[in-house]
């Protein structure tokens, strides 16, 4: 039982960090991004590909980090004058083309088999040891990464960022370039989920198409939403909150009796559900946001 | 100075709304434009300030082209203030919060000397710096957005309806405060105004547009006393 715990804790802080970083993108800046997963995915293929081509883990770290880098800044130079609405679909569209090239694409990314054998983080240490640091350097991270991000939110930047959201056009009128920002803030949050992809990588070993699925993309908007949207905190409760329940439907499957097709169904009923919930009854989430700061200008 | 040449300009994929419109703003001089709802006047500030592209024409601002710069760039090289008619304030922050942001390419020392001064000039700000601007009133929204422009000292302001939901009294104000910006830092103001009579006042010249196109062009005080231009625009036989 607490192996299982460990390994839903670990699950959860990768999560966290994914849900940081979305919540920078769309409850800081505004982007409606939903195409999050595909930046995960440079996390995932960049240890993948680096293992495949026998490159090294640290190789795989840094391609995972540049295409991730890379990719945020495409999602923001792409339909740059898109309103919020069509903006998200076109980061939808493009993460499924990513999805889709890496089904297709053997040679590179081992196709719909995808590429197995990973290395486990920490090979010199035994099992249960092992397990613990990895859950010790995934928390450290997501403290890290939750620093970072209110460091940010708080400081100038953020404050830039909050008035580009707010009134774009007035934004421009005081000399802000609206569309750097948004390409640095790209940039910057989707290394975060690089950072996750990496290490959910080397933690499970396997890399394939169906881990980068558009629902995914989903489940970390309930995370945000669920934890507040603009909040750090938030989002890291969010998705301790979220997976801690998947972990425990199918228990509760059991203990009423209910056949095995609805544990991935209840997973959808929870996204969905909860979804629907918190924009109805709670728009701010668990904890609000406020915008603001003379102080900063 | 703005100089606006033959410029046309309109809105995706529609119809030109600007059909070649040509005007020059002076330093020290406030140059009113005017005309009906949808004319275009919103849509030549928008274009002057890098909102909108110009399909064709020129735009220069202190003798150099900037008809393809995008407005932050004006504004960080050409000192543009800018009051638009609608989204004027950032809702969630503070007056003071609003104004400072006006200021925020500075000096700390500049900023907040200027600062103390429009809260002087603008009581009805100060005693509500605090208060988060979605707090305000339409009428004080308009002052804020206008105390936000002056901050920085502007050398070219363009006003889209500074005085649209003022009362007679605060309108008179607000003109006053235009004026005085004018005599003391000289900038060129381009400013569009419904309240035709008021605006000419404090002008040294008009244009009024017509479909996109210029249809009269002069001296305030010519329009003011030219009888087409009473019946057409100002209503009435006012003073
Ligand atoms: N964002 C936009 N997209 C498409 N068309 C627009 C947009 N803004 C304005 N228009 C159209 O352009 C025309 C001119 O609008 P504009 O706002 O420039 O008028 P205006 O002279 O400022 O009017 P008002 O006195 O009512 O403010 C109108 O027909 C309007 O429908
Ligand atoms: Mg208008």
């Amino acid at each position: 039982m607490s192996d299982f715990i460990i390994h839903v804790t670990i699950m959860s802080g990768l999560y966290a960090l994914l849900a940081l970083s979305l919540n920078l993108q769309a409850g800081l800046g505004g982007l409606m991004n939903f195409g999050q997963i595909a930046l995960f995915a440079c996390g995932t293929y960049g240890a993948a590909i680096a293992f495949h081509f026998d490159f090294g883990a640290v190789s795989g770290f840094v391609l995972a980090v540049l295409a991730a880098a890379l990719l945020g800044w495409a999602f923001a130079s792409v339909g740059r004058n898109l309103q919020a609405d069509y903006w998200g679909i076109v980061t939808l569209a493009l993460a499924e083309v990513i999805r889709i090239i890496a089904t297709n694409e053997d040679w590179l990314t081992g196709g719909a088999q995808g590429i197995g054998g990973i290395p486990p983080l920490y090979a010199g240490l035994d099992g249960q040891t092992r397990q613990l640091v990895i859950l010790a350097t995934v928390l450290l991270l997501v403290l890290a990464a939750g620093l970072f991000c209110r460091h940010l939110i708080g400081g100038r930047y953020g404050l830039s960022i909050k008035i580009m959201r707010e009134e774009p056009q007035l934004a421009a009128s005081l000399g802000y370039d609206t569309i750097a920002l948004k390409r640095q803030l790209m940039a910057v949050s989707s290394v975060l989920a690089a950072v996750s992809g990496f290490l959910f990588a080397h933690y499970v070993s396997f890399v394939g198409p169906e881990q980068i699925d558009s629902s995914e993309t989903f489940l970390i908007w309930a995370m945000i939403v669920v934890g507040g949207l603009g909040n750090n905190a938030g989002a890291i409760v969010g998705a301790f909150l979220l997976q801690f329940t998947f972990a425990f439907i199918p228990f509760v499957k059991d203990w009423i009796g209910l056949p095995s097709e609805y544990v991935a169904a209840g997973r959808l009923l929870l996204t969905g559900g909860g979804l629907i919930a918190f924009i109805l009854f709670r728009q701010s989430g668990i904890v609000p946001e406020r915008v603001g700061g003379r102080r900063y200008v | 100075m703005i100089e606006v040449t033959e410029v046309r300009a309109g809105y995706g994929d529609g119809p030109d709304i600007l059909n070649g419109i040509s005007l020059t703003a002076e330093p020290g001089r406030i140059v009113t434009i005017l005309g009906p709802n949808g004319c275009g006047k919103s849509t030549l500030l928008k274009c002057i300030a890098g909102f909108v592209r110009p399909r064709a024409g020129h735009i220069r601002m202190s003798g150099e082209a900037v008809t393809d710069v995008p407005t932050y760039l004006k504004v960080r090289n050409h000192r543009v203030g800018f009051v638009p008619q609608t989204d004027n304030v950032f809702a969630s922050m503070t007056v003071a919060e609003n104004i400072m942001l006006g200021g925020r390419l500075m000096e700390r020392r500049d900023r907040e000397r200027r600062f103390d001064t429009l809260l002087g000039q603008y009581p009805s700000l100060a005693s509500k710096k605090n208060r988060r601007a979605s707090a305000l009133s339409g009428g004080e929204r308009q002052l804020l957005s206008l105390a936000r422009a002056l901050i920085s000292e502007p050398s070219i302001l363009l006003l889209d309806e500074p005085s649209a939901g003022l009362s007679p009294r605060m309108m008179h104000d607000v003109f006053e405060a235009i004026a005085d910006v004018r005599r003391r830092e000289g900038p060129s103001i381009l400013m569009v105004e419904q309240n035709a009579f008021e605006a000419l006042h404090v002008s040294d010249s008009a244009y009024v547009l017509s479909f996109g196109s210029v249809a009269i062009e002069g001296a305030a005080s010519d329009l003011l006393a030219d009888p087409a231009m009473r019946s057409l625009y100002l209503g009435g036989d006012k003073h």
